[in-house]
């Protein structure tokens, strides 16, 4: 299982490499935005995204748009604080697989990651 | 410095309830900690309470700015709860954590607000005694105190309509 995360803020992809960690995923490549994480994407090979939304220089909405012109069935997931229902709306219409709005307790971080990571191994 | 001045913002005010419940909510779910509003108060000028300030502006039919205000030793206390990371000083994780958790609270307050299709702000940090916040002109800012086990903290906000 090889993990894209993508997520401006340093403590926040620690946090969310511990439970990948807790579930056995050791591969997981780091991106700061959209820009560096479209890059790797294309130069890499992927089973799954965790990507934020609000980053600088490509914001993780256009950063799935981006995936989903190149890769239909690869789960792309938001981890995010965009909460609104229209936000959403707009992430499922961009082709988003799942959605975890920030802030999170440990245990709905692990069994977002869990459903995907398993059904995906 | 806080003043008990009666002018007041209908705007800023809606965002007082929304801003509370996110401050309680992020801190309980993220640091595992119950924070207790201890004030509340309309700000004689934009100087943030403590020496080091999480600022993220809002945009939309709200215009303003947010800001998460604390020590040294709670922003320390806020990376050691978040990721287990202890430091005696003020770094780049430091300020990562509390950028993050300041995200949080401000996207957690407008998707409270879904009417006002706000926008929030990467986040930035600024440190040092005396340091100046810049709100909407004529917005008197609220300031909201907490209480935590980490330390004391406030939460500064300024909003008008665009």
């Amino acid at each position: 299982m090889k993990v894209l995360l993508v997520d401006d803020s340093g403590t926040m992809r620690t946090i969310q490499k511990r439970c990948l960690s807790k579930l056995g995923i050791e591969d997981v490549t780091e991106a700061e935005d959209g820009v560096q994480a479209l890059e790797l994407f294309q130069g890499g090979t992927f089973d799954i995204v965790l990507s934020d939304w609000n980053m600088p220089n490509m914001d993780g909405l256009q950063l799935l748009k981006e995936i989903r012109q190149r890769n239909k069935d690869i789960p792309v997931i938001m981890i995010t604080t965009e909460a609104e229902r229209a936000r959403v709306v707009t992430a499922i219409q961009a082709g988003v697989s799942d959605y975890l709005v920030k802030p999170f307790t440990p245990d709905s971080l692990k069994s977002k990651l869990e459903r995907w990571v398993t059904s995906n191994a | 410095m806080t003043s008990t001045t009666t002018g007041k913002s209908e705007l800023t005010a809606e965002f007082v309830n929304p801003i509370i419940s996110s401050t309680i909510s992020v801190f309980e779910m993220m640091l595992g900690c119950t924070p207790k509003r201890t004030g509340l108060s309309l700000k004689a000028d934009h100087l943030p309470e403590h020496e080091l300030s999480a600022v993220i502006g809002i945009s939309g039919k709200a215009a303003g700015t947010l800001v998460l205000s604390l020590s040294k030793s709670v922003g320390i206390g806020i990376l050691d709860r978040l990721v287990g990371i202890a430091t005696d000083e003020i770094n780049d994780e430091v300020c990562d954590a509390v950028c993050e958790l300041a995200n949080m609270i401000a996207g957690s307050a407008k998707a409270q607000l879904e009417h006002l299709e706000a926008s929030i702000s990467i986040p930035n940090i600024i440190t040092g005694k005396g340091h100046t916040v810049h709100y909407p002109s004529n917005v008197v800012p609220i300031c909201i105190a907490f209480d935590s086990e980490i330390g004391t903290f406030t939460i500064e906000a300024g909003f008008s309509d665009r």
